[in-house]
């Protein structure tokens, strides 16, 4: 799987997923320019009819009336053929009412079976005068057509067949530029009726139907456009329908074939014009089909109609009878007598609609096909997907209904079908590589995300050790001191989310000396933590064995010093208070100074000639002690940045607020003022969660006489 | 964090302004990097004018401490000049002017460290 889709990825993906597209949209314009050769035609011809199917010619007046021999007609006269002289008064009965013009959609081409010389030698025993007496078809059928725009059918052939013959009636007068012509379907000789019939008829007119058409296409069956003009032997016959509209203009009716770069574009006989193909062939535009003007040939000889029914109207003879009919299919899906193109071609001419297929309309299709491929190219990779499939489906509207547009408001055939199918593996190909990039970035995104949440669970665990070594080394003032009457300590340590290396202390050096500590180691994680514990650690050890904490300090941070890689350093306060005696030594390495309460007063205690700098920030830096006597019931606070710079809307806690809170709880029990002292920073935080670590330790001295 | 930075007599002045918290704190280093390569011995002076600079934590302090000890390490010449009073009163606290050299204005510290 992953062999095959490796390439495959890389040709939709190559030039940023355009080059592959762009290659589709070539072959899809090749494609395109031999659609005749493709199974797309198949898709074009299906949508044409579709188009006549929702839009079929209207169909108001009915200038055609089709005499049809039909299955009542032969049952009443007898097999097909009959005898000319009842066609002749069949003929006879419509000339009665002066049809504008008769076609007679048949081809008499051999002598009557009653004629008489036909007669003769069949039966040579017949008297010459019974023969005589003898009426003669052909001659009375040529008297019924005489004198009447009347036309006959004449078949064209490619081969010359026995008793083919050259028609005797072509079009008089042609002009025809060799352009047109070249397109033009061209005979050898022709099926025509008998001379003495031509003679007696107006004019000819040729009734064949696409023959080339038939063959070549495999689609058998569906008729969807006529010839209206042909050659034979280079005389010029229009088609029987189109023959029958010029005799009804009459002499001075002129035929002008248009033509246009390709070949022909229209016809046009006296003021009536309709558009047609390169090659002469007349795109029909189908009406539905109407049994209103058949009327059987047998009802027409008995005199059931009246004759003005022909009046001022267009007759055709042919046949209509399920054992001699040529049926068609027409794109509507209807099945019909051969005869009725006839009519659709005469209605068509006289209400000047075809259907229309210019030379410029595959030039328009390539036309929409490039652009509508370049545009899809240029969008696509730029959209999400959704859009873009939005933007092929409006693509796809626009053609669609502009092929639907074009058909409805003058007959033009735009193949936007065709164009659309061929546009879709270019789309597909287009989005195909938006979603493969897509799913790449949400690959991408969920591995960033799966490594971001590994990154917090390994920071929020390394946190969560650095915050478990921090408060595991707290000692716990209350149960410490226990008992012990001569003074009173609290703390209290509430850590930051992020941040923070606070620390404090409190023990005893020896029965009468207690240490208290208080520092905030800069930096954070498990490498503050560890240089808090030593800090812690080494205060201890150290004070214990210098009793002058200004020399201790010294040390404390020549030892910090040997393993300092992260730079760390820490400011500290230290105090080392003799209970009996109430005597303090402290140092200061940039920590604030505390508060001290003497009887209601707060005061910060002196650091301002002692104090250095933080521990292992300078170095080397000669810590000094200095000392303060205590007075029984003086309460000393140490604190931490975290108390005076809390924040609340860029105002700080600071330290004036702190030393007035201290003066409000001097009376107080030191655990409740460590917690009433916590509880106004964070009112005055308001929420907000805190930025760095909160430490107080406070220490009431109760001196020796309670 | 943006650190303009303008040449006046010799001296690199760079302009630090804000809060330097301990969220603050990571940014300043890195902007201040690239100022603190060029501070080197036969190089210009930098001067950090910290007149705009309302407070600082002691991871901004610590931002300066491992500043100061780069430049000395490459002989360069780093000091800080124009604190507001509150960061007077940190820098105090923690004798970070035993640090880095601290002066009153950025005019009487081109004067003193041009030299």
């Amino acid at each position: 799987m992953k062999r095959l889709g490796g390439p495959l990825l890389a040709v939709i993906r190559a030039g940023r997923g355009r080059a592959f597209p762009l290659l589709l949209l070539v072959a899809g314009a090749l494609l395109l320019g031999r659609i005749e050769n493709t199974a797309l035609l198949a898709v074009r011809e299906a949508q044409f009819d579709q188009y006549q199917r929702l839009m079929p010619r209207q169909r108001d007046s009915e200038p055609v009336v089709v005499v049809g021999i039909d299955s009542q007609s032969l049952l009443r006269h007898g097999q097909w053929p009959w005898p000319r002289d009842l066609l002749a008064r069949l003929v006879d009965r419509i000339q009665a009412g002066q049809p504008l013009a008769l076609g007679i959609d048949i081809v008499f081409a051999e002598r009557d079976r009653y004629s008489p010389e036909v007669l003769a030698d069949r039966l040579p025993g017949l008297p010459a005068e019974a023969l005589a007496g003898l009426p003669d078809p052909d001659g009375q059928l040529a008297a019924g057509l005489a004198g009447h725009p009347t036309v006959l059918a004449v078949v064209g052939l490619d081969q010359p067949l026995p008793g083919s013959r050259q028609p005797a009636r072509p079009l008089p007068v042609l002009t025809l530029d060799q352009r047109a012509a070249s397109g033009l379907p061209h005979y050898a000789a022709a099926l025509t009726s008998r001379p003495p019939l031509e003679k007696a008829a107006a004019g000819e007119g040729l009734i064949n139907a696409s023959p080339q058409r038939l063959q070549a296409n495999d689609e058998r069956g569906v008729l969807r456009s006529v010839p209206t003009l042909g050659l034979v032997n280079q005389m010029p016959f229009l088609s029987l329908p189109l023959e029958m509209v010029r005799q009804a203009l009459g002499e001075h009716a002129r035929v002008a074939p248009e033509s246009g770069p390709g070949g022909m574009t229209a016809m046009r006989i006296g003021d009536y014009r309709v558009p047609t193909q390169a090659d002469g062939e007349l795109l029909l535009h189908f009406g539905p089909a109407s049994s209103h003007y058949y009327l059987s040939a047998a009802d027409v000889l008995a005199g059931v109609h009246p004759p003005e029914l022909f009046a001022g109207r267009f007759a055709i003879v042919g046949f209509n009878s399920t054992g001699l009919q040529d049926r068609i299919v027409t794109p509507l899906g209807q099945s019909l007598p051969g005869i009725d193109i006839h009519v659709q071609v005469i209605e068509s001419l006289l209400a000047g609609v075809a259907l229309q297929r210019p030379y410029w309309m595959p030039w328009l299709e390539l036309g929409a096909l490039l652009l509508g491929g370049l545009l899809l190219v240029t969008v696509t990779p730029v959209l999400r997907p959704r859009y873009a499939v939005l933007a092929f489906a409006g693509l796809g509207v626009l053609l669609g209904g502009g092929g639907l547009l074009a058909f409805r408001h003058g007959g033009w055939l735009f193949d936007s079908a065709s164009t659309l199918m061929l546009l879709s593996p270019v789309f597909m190909s287009l989005l195909a590589n938006t979603l493969i990039a897509a799913d790449g970035k949400r690959r991408e995104a969920e591995r960033q995300l799966q490594a971001s949440r590994e990154e917090a669970a390994r920071v929020n665990g390394e946190l969560g050790a650095a915050r478990r070594i921090q408060m595991g080394l707290l000692p716990d003032p209350a149960t410490r001191f226990a008992g012990d009457t001569r003074f009173a300590v609290a703390a209290l340590l509430e850590p930051a989310l992020a941040v923070g290396g606070d620390y404090y202390d409190c023990f005893m050096l020896d029965d009468k000396r207690l240490c208290l500590a208080i520092g905030d180691v800069s930096g954070k994680g498990i490498p503050a933590s560890l240089f808090m514990a030593i800090s812690k650690t080494l205060t201890g050890t150290l004070l214990r064995r210098q009793p002058d904490p200004g020399l201790a300090l010294r040390e404390i941070e020549d030892e910090l010093n040997r393993e300092n890689g992260e730079c760390l350093f820490v400011t500290a306060f230290v105090a080392v208070v003799d209970v009996d005696s109430g005597l303090m030594e402290y140092v200061c390495a940039g920590h604030d100074a505390p508060i001290l309460l003497r009887r209601g007063q707060a005061s910060r205690v002196d650091t301002a000639d002692i104090g250095g700098p933080p521990l292992c920030a300078a170095g080397d830096y000669p810590y000094r002690a200095g000392s303060l006597q205590l007075q029984p019931g003086d309460l000393l606070c140490l604190f931490t940045d975290g108390v005076t710079e809390a924040r609340a809307d860029g105002e700080m806690f600071g330290i004036e607020r702190l030393m007035q809170l201290t003066t409000a709880v001097d009376r107080t029990e030191l655990p409740a003022a460590v917690a009433s002292l916590r509880d106004a920073v964070r009112d005055f935080e308001a929420g907000r969660p805190p930025a760095d670590d909160l430490t107080l330790l406070l220490l009431r001295w109760n001196g020796t006489a309670v | 964090m943006n650190l303009p930075i303008r040449e006046a007599a010799g001296v690199l002045i760079v302009s630090v302004s804000g809060r330097i918290d301990h969220t603050a704190s990571e940014e300043f280093a890195l902007a201040l990097a690239p100022v603190l390569e060029r501070c080197r011995q036969g190089a210009s002076p930098v001067l950090l004018d910290f007149s705009a600079v309302d407070y600082i934590s002691s991871a901004g302090l610590r931002v300066l401490m491992m500043a100061s000890r780069q430049a000395k390490a490459q002989r360069g010449v780093l000091a800080i000049a124009a604190l507001q009073p509150l960061v007077q009163e940190v820098f105090a606290i923690s004798r970070f002017n035993l640090i880095v050299p601290c002066y009153a204005s950025v005019d009487s510290a081109c004067q003193v460290i041009a030299s």
